[in-house]
């Protein structure tokens, strides 16, 4: 084998990425644990965290620069340095939108105007999507990749039925606006954690097989 | 091999099941491939894979080498090339090449590149205007306009190289072939000379053999993957270099490879 720390360089790259998605998987589980028992304590502790992706997600972008500028990456090493860079990307967001939620807690007063039994839902299917799109990329498999995309689906309908709901609330009961607009903010925010999990189900399959496809 | 053989509806260049030996070794295993007009095609592999044998066999260079065998089909314009009655000059003609070291003749910048007009005898009073078009085909002209009547060795290696490319041209071919044409050269007259092959796909079909797999990336249209005498993969430069079929072209392209 030749390039031995070349080869060394992109294994580290790919083992980064996972780092970065093991913590995103934590911050938004904490935020999604936090904004259901609003606990305002787990909130800060998953806000505190976002330094720490920040630094990762530097370092990642750092390795890419260093190994297009000079290593040349080609074929699937091209591929998997481009993928790990958009793929940063969505993890980035998925983490904005995990501080989203993380804020919520400290600006609920007087708790959830209703159980959040679709909500949890929502949230089960996206921590699905994130933990099964991270080992998709892993693994580069294609169908794994394709299993956890097809779950947006139920996100999306979940998300079209609260919003509904939250709406018909409001209608009847102004007093509760304030608290049902956070609710509706936090079904959005799963909802574009989804969307950004389909687009790392996206970069797997590009990776894997050079083609471009879409999955939500 | 079928991944030499792509879609090209009137390829200009049409190799079919070329074999070839230097006396019991064999060089070339079965190659196909077809090259279409005024493209670049690379052909990358390590040394001794037979892309330059392969080239070679393009203008029949090959003819040269003692207990060479050659079996297969060459068609350059519905052409053989390998036909009983073609003339090898002709053929030369139109089939230009260039190689890895500038090679000038020892005599003027004009004279190297009036050489093969003449020889092909091309009238005097066109000669001045077919130099001074080669060389600035070659990108050289500003360079040696003013001295035209200075040896040729004078030059340096990079204007050397754009020289004998003027010299190619100047005999008017309809394809030129390039043997590692930038592997002595430094990175500035290589873009040079990338930039020069780039303009000239206009006018003709371009075959480059190149070590240089960046090169081959940046500047073709085509790129076949030669290993052991075969031609293992043949397809668009994008396709090879993004996601290419084979592993052994993967192996190569990524330098995975031995």
């Amino acid at each position: 084998m030749t390039r031995e720390q070349y080869v060394k360089q992109l294994d580290l790259l790919k083992e980064s990425v996972l780092s970065l998605g093991e913590m995103v998987e934590l911050i938004f589980r904490d935020s999604m644990t936090s904004v259901i028992n609003l606990d305002v304590k787990l909130a800060e502790k998953t806000l505190a965290l976002e330094p720490e992706v920040d630094k990762l997600e530097e370092d990642i972008e750092a390795s890419v620069f260093d190994l297009l500028a000079l290593q040349q990456p080609m074929a699937s090493d091209l591929r998997l340095v481009v993928s790990t860079l958009k793929i940063t990307a969505d993890l980035r967001r998925i983490v904005g939108l995990s501080i989203n939620i993380a804020k919520i807690p400290g600006r609920m007063e007087g708790g959830h105007v209703k159980p959040l039994i679709d909500t949890k839902k929502m949230a089960d299917a996206a921590a699905f999507m994130l933990e099964n799109s991270l080992k998709a990329f892993e693994a580069q498999d294609v169908e794994l990749a394709r299993t956890a995309a097809k779950r947006d689906e139920e996100v999306d309908k979940l998300f079209y039925a609260v919003w509904v709901e939250l709406i018909e609330m409001m209608a009847k009961d102004t007093s509760i606006i304030s608290r049902a607009t956070n609710l509706l903010f936090l079904i959005r925010y799963l909802e574009r954690i989804a969307d950004h999990c389909c687009n790392i189900c996206e970069s797997v399959v590009y990776l894997a097989t050079a083609e471009r496809v879409k999955l939500n | 091999m079928t991944e030499g053989i792509q879609n090209v509806s009137k390829p200009q260049i049409k190799v079919e099941n070329l074999n070839l030996w230097y006396g019991e070794k064999q060089a070339l295993k079965n190659v196909s491939m077809n090259i279409p007009k005024n493209s670049i095609t690379a052909l990358i592999g390590p040394s001794g894979c037979g892309k330059s044998t392969f080239i070679r066999c393009l203008n029949r260079m090959n003819d040269l080498i003692n207990n060479c065998k050659i079996e297969g089909k060459v068609t350059i314009e519905s052409d053989n090339i390998y036909g009983p009655d073609v003339d090898v000059v002709d053929l030369r003609k139109s089939v230009g090449m260039v190689f890895q070291k500038p090679n000038p003749f020892p005599m003027s910048i004009y004279d190297n590149v009036a050489y093969g007009p003449r020889i092909h005898g091309a009238n005097r009073k066109d000669l001045d205007g077919i130099v001074e078009q080669a060389l600035h085909s070659a990108a050289i002209w500003d360079e040696v306009s003013d001295r035209l009547k200075s040896p040729a060795l004078s030059l340096s290696g990079g204007q050397q190289q754009r020289l004998c490319i003027a010299r190619t041209l100047a005999v008017k071919p309809k394809i030129i072939l390039f043997d590692e044409p930038t592997s002595a050269l430094d990175p500035i007259s290589t873009l040079r000379i990338e930039d020069l092959t780039m303009n000239l796909k206009k006018d003709y079909t371009i075959v480059i053999v190149t070590h240089n797999m960046q090169q081959a990336a940046r500047i073709s249209d085509y790129t076949g993957f030669f290993l052991m005498g075969e031609l293992i993969e043949f397809g668009q430069t994008k396709q090879i270099f993004q996601n290419p079929r084979e592993k052994s072209t993967e192996d190569y392209i990524t330098g995975r490879f031995g």
